[in-house]
């Protein structure tokens, strides 16, 4: 039941690739934003970890916000909320924004190599872990929480404002170890706290939402 | 009325009982070169020796530590008394000298925390609000969840009550937390300390929580839905916020790294008797507070929704 959920929200961003392009234009003027601010500076690893972690949050929240938006506008919600289990529904979104993220993640690291000398990853299996576990955090997070802004009023700048405090203690985490990670490389030891935090945290997060996805979707 | 007295005495008794140390904290802040006194707790045992101005005393402080006790006998003290007042240290005889007398014979007396002084009363206020806000987010989760299994419209209003007096007795630790950084530390806010940064977060949350409510538009069942499902995910940060993150990195806040907190996996408190049974005191008076006012909240709203059905 999942899949077909998943296939019909890739076939619609393939048709249309509302969701890359503007994130990944997104992440361009970001990256050329902080470039332009900070010409020619040294920027410290704790810095540079920030400014990569706040485009990565931002520019998840600009390419998923729209996931359950979109669906209400065009009237297609009834259909979906006929067709499919709401556990069909959710696992869906999620891998559709999961994937969607990571690509952009992947985007993001790529870019920021480009444009800054001082990106530099020591580990790179390390980083990847904490890009993983950061971004499954964040898109889970985002999957319920874009459902239930579809429900509200306000609905352009409300998903940040809901989103971002409950992403903290992910978001403290992450910056931490990949702060860790780009100043020292491979140290297991000193990241092991984090990687617990971003692991136990994701898990927490996920089940929490996939068990009260049921009560955002019926009517 | 009886919780009022006692909540009155339990807060007059934080304030008012004295706060001393022992022999140990008057020689430390000498050798240090620490001109300010602490003041010591002492009990005057035998008389040693007597002369016109001066009596000399062996007597035990509060660890029970025996040391020669200089007293002017203006002060008019007797053996047996317990005494709280200001010391100095002699280093060649290794004896002290009573300075002065702050109190006689005090019914209770808190311990000195090195570094802390009176600034450690705070404890019995900021330790209690921080434990009721998490009581209170935990009250208002549970009737979050009762209100998605039931769909009784009497939960989610127990659940907005919870969780704004949670909202609300943060505010209070992290202004009393904030105030207290100010004359322990040094400023009022520093951002590399990771409980300061963690319950701000907190209370974004439940700000974020609160606009919420306003901005859903639909049937109030439906709102109520909403908003219980919002509460319930934010309760899932705050253990990873009260509890993990500010355990596990560095910071001058009791309970981070090695030093035991309040409450810590083994169970153990670190905490002078007199001291902690003063704060669970603070703490059930704090609890009964939450509920008392969680309990006019609802009834207030009950009453306004009788008279005002369409208010909103």
């Amino acid at each position: 039941m999942i899949s077909p959920v998943l296939r019909k929200e890739l076939r619609i961003e393939l048709r249309n690739r509302y969701g890359t392009s503007a994130v990944v234009m997104f992440l361009l003027v970001t990256v050329v934003t902080i470039a332009f601010a900070a010409p020619g500076e040294q920027i410290p690893p704790p810095l540079m970890s920030a400014f990569f972690w706040i485009t990565v949050f931002f520019g998840t929240m600009t390419g998923l916000s729209r996931s359950f938006v979109s669906e209400e506008e065009r009237g297609t919600i009834l259909l979906l909320r006929l067709y499919a289990k709401p556990e069909a529904v959710f696992w869906g979104k999620f891998i559709y924004n999961l994937l969607l993220s990571l690509s952009l993640a992947f985007t993001a690291v790529i870019i920021f190599a480009f444009f800054f000398k001082d990106f530099i990853v020591r580990d790179y299996v390390m980083f990847s872990l904490q890009l993983l576990l950061g971004i499954v955090g964040t898109a889970g997070i985002v999957t319920i929480l874009s459902a239930l802004v579809a429900r509200a009023s306000q609905k352009g700048a409300l998903l940040p404002v809901l989103a971002l405090p409950v992403l903290f203690p992910l978001v403290i985490a992450v910056t931490d170890a990949t702060t860790i990670t780009m100043e020292s490389g491979s140290a297991w030891i000193a990241v092991r706290g984090d990687i617990l935090v971003l692991f136990s945290f994701d898990i927490a997060l996920i089940l929490i939402s996939y068990v009260l996805f049921n009560f955002i979707w019926q009517d | 009325m009886i919780f009022a007295l006692c909540f009155g005495t339990s807060i007059f008794l934080s304030f008012s009982t004295p706060v001393a140390g022992g022999f140990r904290d008057t020689a430390m802040l000498m050798m240090l070169g620490v001109s300010k006194q602490t003041p010591v707790a002492v009990t005057l045992g035998n008389r040693i020796s007597d002369s016109s101005s001066i009596s000399t005393y062996s007597s035990k402080d509060r660890f029970d530590a025996e040391r020669i006790l200089h007293v002017p006998n203006s002060f008019a003290l007797q053996s047996g008394m317990t005494v709280v007042g200001e010391c100095s240290f002699t280093p060649s005889d290794s004896s002290y000298t009573l300075m002065n007398v702050q109190r006689v014979n005090p019914a209770m007396i808190f311990p000195l925390i090195q570094g802390l002084g009176e600034l450690g009363r705070n404890i019995l206020f900021h330790v209690p609000m921080s434990f009721i806000a998490f009581i209170a987010f935990l009250v208002g989760t549970f009737y979050s969840i009762l209100f998605l299994r039931k769909g009784n419209l009497k939960y989610d209003l127990h659940a907005r009550a919870a969780s704004s007096l949670g909202l609300m007795f943060t505010t209070l630790a992290t202004v009393t937390g904030s105030i207290w950084a100010r004359f322990s530390w040094g400023k009022f806010w520093d951002w590399d300390e990771p409980r300061e940064t963690s319950i701000l977060v907190l209370l974004l949350i439940y700000i974020a929580y609160f606009l919420l409510r306003s901005l859903l538009e639909d049937t109030e069942e439906k709102k109520a839905r909403l908003a219980a499902v919002y509460n319930i995910i934010a309760f899932a940060t705050v253990p990873f916020l009260m509890f993990v993150l500010p355990r596990i990195t560095r910071s001058l806040h009791p309970g981070s790294g090695s030093e035991a907190p309040v409450i810590n996996l083994s169970g153990k408190t670190h905490i002078d008797p007199s001291f902690s049974l003063f704060l669970w005191i603070n703490v059930a008076c704090f609890a009964i507070l939450f509920f008392i006012i969680k309990d006019l909240y609802i009834r207030i709203e009950t009453i306004r929704q009788q008279r005002e059905p369409n208010y909103d």
